[in-house]
């Protein structure tokens, strides 16, 4: 058993390096502003997926409000640092704090829902929470958009949109990712897939599968509102459209595809439909009739596909594929 | 007293549409322990399709024939290309494949029509009734009539003829069900075609009223998963009652605290609900594996 652990604990720490070189090297493969900018969304999109992923594939639970804990965060934010004037670094805390207070609220009054009501009920505030964005208008600007959030100054320099931002963009990335495989790694990790595999069987083993549960929604919230906050300070604006149903959708489908039961996986379908999505808007350059609703249909084959054929997700069928193959380096499923 | 009347009949009209749309979601439900959340792309389509059929100059009973078989074929195509197959997913794959397909279609849509919103002229040209002041659109009492044809109809098919004896049976009992020959694999193509049907009626019904456009369905299929669930899922009485009720307080809550608000009314409403009751009003009839 020990021996299988190490055998784990060394390939993520490959996979780690290796995904610290790629985001290392890759603005130097001659990105232009566009790509630089998708880039720098898809670090953004990643801390919600690994979240998001946590919850589904860990926690069992389904969210399909998940943009909304993104908006709260990000509007948080925009209201410390512009209606306020504070520094955005006292935002950040806000940003981070104020979600994961919702998520308690949200998380404990929903505690006795599942299946289907579960989905019924995030679907419901996640549109409650879009509805708010657009009317409270005092404070939100309402539909028009948020205009005049600050950048973020580190060490006295601005970090501005572009190459500086796709950094620390990703370095919160990266911290988001260790965070996560050190969770999964844990006690707590183990408890949540014991909940996954089943509920009934990990209570009754003296787990506390409520808590658990709680635990990680509270924490995918905390990281939807650290992407709102990066989201906020990267544009000068923020609009409720980018943190409606549509939103969510996306966030989901990236999960789906990449894989919930892996931490690497929701990194992994993150990046890939930002690449889809690059190469809809580079088809939709030169071919006249693909527009950018192309990426809805997209997205839709993707989710229906994935759960056809692979209802794991990509990743942890390539672990398996791989696993048959190299029987000696892995017996336990790597996470 | 001309304010609260016209309030009520909207919310009837809007809560007609709901109610279909949740007989919808029960009908695949009870059989197939699925939620299908593209039921309301099924609204759409019917709309957009039946604007389409009388632009191209079709008489409009012919189009409402042509549109209603072909919404119910591509209800039948989903239970026969996707949902068959994917018989052994837990609910949480389930709702995440329905709305692949709702983007999917949604998606196609705005490609094939475009983003603009399209009008049909009401069934029947009449002058809107005046009680105590409100205004009363022809089409409403259209709308609501569709409505009750559609309740005593499901109520006949469900209680009165074999076929329907069957289909409850698959219901209560799959194995049971089977072992008396009748087919689940029949029912669930059944189901989805009838859910089909009923999706394209409700989206002809409101196509004077709401203007369709290519994102019509996400929202009422919203709002008809929860008239389903505000029922308790299964129930076809509470899906009757819970669409009812649901635009009621969407149409009284716009009216009388604020129009951009009503959504945000109408789901507060629904999750105040959830946390009373955690399986709906009339309590879920049929446990399966979408249950808790």
């Amino acid at each position: 058993m020990a021996v299988q652990r190490k055998g784990v604990k060394k390939l993520n720490w490959i996979g780690f390096i290796i995904f610290l070189l790629i985001v290392l090297i890759l603005p130097w493969l001659g990105l232009n502003s566009f790509l630089m900018t998708q880039a720098t969304f898809a670090g953004i999109y990643a801390i919600i997926a690994v979240g998001l992923g946590m919850l589904m594939g860990y926690a069992g639970q389904i969210s399909l409000g998940q943009a909304a804990f993104y908006g709260v965060g990000a509007y948080t934010t925009a209201v410390v640092s512009k209606t306020f004037g504070l520094s955005p670094w006292i935002g950040l805390i806000f940003a981070i704090l104020l979600p994961a207070l919702v998520a308690f609220i949200v998380g404990h009054t929903m505690a006795r829902l599942s299946g289907y009501y579960l989905a019924m009920a995030t679907l419901a505030f996640g549109i409650i929470v879009s509805v708010l964005i657009v009317e409270w208008r005092s404070v939100t600007s309402g539909a028009s958009g948020f205009y005049g959030i600050p950048t973020i100054q580190l060490f006295g320099t601005m970090i501005k949109q572009g190459l500086p931002y796709y950094y620390f963009v990703w370095f919160f990335t990266v911290i988001t990712v260790l965070i996560s495989l050190n969770i999964v790694h844990s006690r707590i990790g183990r408890a949540l897939r014991s909940i996954h595999d089943s509920e009934i069987a990990a209570n009754s083993m003296g787990v506390n599968t409520g808590k658990y549960k709680m635990q990680i929604f509270i924490f995918s919230a905390m990281l939807a509102g650290l992407a709102g906050w990066l989201f906020a300070h990267m544009s000068y604006s923020i609009s409720p459209g980018s943190f409606g149903l549509d939103a969510s959708i996306l966030f989901l489908t990236m999960v789906v595809l990449g894989g919930a039961t892996s931490v690497w996986g929701a990194l992994i379908g993150t990046i890939l439909i930002t690449a889809i999505n690059i190469f809809v808007h580079f088809l939709g350059n030169n071919v006249s009739f693909i527009t950018s609703d192309f990426e809805h249909v997209m997205n839709g084959l993707i989710l229906v596909l994935v759960i056809m054929f692979m209802p794991k997700g990509l990743f942890p069928s390539l672990v398996n594929v791989f696993r048959k193959k190299t029987p000696h380096l892995v017996k336990e499923s790597t996470t | 007293m001309g304010d609260l009347i016209q309030f009520i009949m909207t919310g009837l009209t809007i809560g007609s549409i709901y109610e279909i749309v949740a007989l919808g979601f029960v009908t695949i439900y009870s059989v197939t322990k699925i939620i299908n959340l593209a039921q309301g792309e099924f609204v759409m389509l019917g709309g957009m399709l039946m604007i389409t059929f009388v632009g191209m100059g079709i008489p409009f009973v012919i189009a409402f024939i042509l549109t209603l078989i072909m919404v119910t074929i591509i209800g039948w195509v989903l239970e026969f290309a996707v949902f068959r197959r994917v018989k052994d997913a837990d609910p949480i794959s389930l709702i995440i494949l329905t709305i692949g397909i709702a983007i999917l279609i949604r998606g196609l849509a705005s490609i094939g029509w475009g983003k603009g919103s399209f009008r049909l002229e009401s069934f029947t040209a009449h002058a809107p009734l005046k009680i105590f002041n409100a205004t009363i659109n022809i089409q409403s009492i259209w709308v609501m009539c569709i409505m009750l044809a559609v309740v005593i109809f499901l109520y006949i098919m469900m209680e009165k003829t074999i076929l329907g004896k069957a289909f409850r049976g698959t219901s209560d009992n799959p194995v049971a069900a089977r072992l008396m020959g009748i087919s689940s694999v029949k029912m669930a193509t059944l189901a989805f075609m009838l859910s089909g049907g009923l999706g394209a009626l409700a989206g002809v019904a409101i196509a004077p009223i709401m203007f369709p456009s290519y994102d019509l369905g996400i929202m009422l299929g919203i709002k008809g998963f929860s008239a389903a669930i505000f029922g308790g899922l299964g129930s076809a009485p509470g899906a009757v009652i819970g669409g009812l009720v649901i635009g009621l307080v969407e149409s009284l809550g716009g009216g009388y605290i604020s129009s951009g608000l009503k959504d945000a009314i109408t789901f507060s409403f629904v999750l105040l609900l959830l946390l009373i009751r955690p399986s709906g009003i009339l309590g879920e009839k049929s446990v399966g594996k979408g249950g808790l």
